[in-house]
């Protein structure tokens, strides 16, 4: 993996799976979340059953590289647990 | 040597199945929580019908003490920007248990600015993922679209103690040796993110 890329994992309907490339470590939540609807979809991502993914209320985190750890993108759903505040 | 305070605020799908976890640390411990124990809290939440109607810091108090004699100081104040420092300061950890954006926020300043170790547990509304994350790397999420599932009649009671139960060990792990990991759950997957 190159120093400006990253993993990216993804979590989706309790399953979790990395996708197979590194992706660059600067694209936008919008693109990330295009390359991982397609690939959920096609079942491109080991570990998720492939499904039309409607990401939009999904979100990115961002892990530079550690000496521990390459960097990661995490695409999840978000976790407020209850109504939403009114 | 003065006994460490571990404050767990939320004592809710999270919190209070937490304690179950916490009961045996050297600690004092503290649960903050405002809300009352509904009918519906006792098949997602570590509430029973004897503490129906009460206050669920106190409830827990008295479920603590009743089941297993570990006293716990129980605080039925809501959080708001006026009362961090007398409900969370004093801590050697806060552990937040919350499920509002509000509270974390308001949460996650306060430690911040007063410089005590604060561990976040969330869950997603399906019940299909849990965060534990320390402050530092911790972001809050905006709440999520209306009308989602709040899993209140139980269905998702095993990931929550599942989730629970990674706090803890994440928690007892920082008192023991001072070490500070992060990770995501799913109901069967663990991904560490730091």
């Amino acid at each position: 993996m190159q120093q400006n890329q990253a993993r990216l994992n993804i979590t989706i309907n309790g399953q979790n799976g990395d996708f197979p490339d590194p992706v660059a470590f600067a694209l936008s939540d919008t693109e990330i979340k295009r390359i991982a609807a397609e690939a959920i979809r096609t079942g491109y991502v080991p570990s998720i059953d492939p499904v039309a993914a409607d990401l939009a209320y999904f979100v990115v985190d961002r892990f530079p590289a550690t000496r521990e750890m390459p960097a990661r993108l995490m695409l999840r759903p978000k976790t407020p647990f209850g109504e939403p505040q009114r | 040597m003065t006994q460490r305070t571990v404050t767990i605020i939320g004592a809710g799908a999270l919190g209070s199945h937490l304690l179950l976890f916490c009961r045996n640390w050297d600690v004092a411990l503290r649960v903050v929580d405002f809300d009352r124990v509904e009918a519906k809290n006792t098949a997602s939440q570590f509430h029973s019908a004897m503490g129906m109607g009460k206050n669920k810091a106190k409830a827990l108090q008295s479920a603590m003490q009743g089941l297993f004699k570990r006293k716990i100081a129980a605080l039925t104040s809501k959080l708001t920007d006026d009362n961090q420092s007398e409900l969370l300061g004093g801590s050697d950890l806060v552990i937040d248990c919350t499920d509002n954006f509000a509270a974390r926020q308001c949460i996650q300043d306060y430690c911040s600015s007063a410089e005590i170790p604060c561990l976040h547990g969330a869950l997603s509304a399906e019940g299909d993922l849990a965060r534990v994350v320390w402050s530092e790397h911790f972001v809050a999420d905006q709440e999520g679209q209306p009308g989602q599932a709040t899993c209140e009649d139980g269905q998702n009671l095993p990931f929550h103690g599942l989730a629970a139960s990674l706090i803890a060990q994440i928690a007892q792990q920082y008192l023991a040796d001072g070490t500070k990991q992060s990770w995501q759950l799913t109901p069967f997957a663990m991904v560490r993110l730091t």
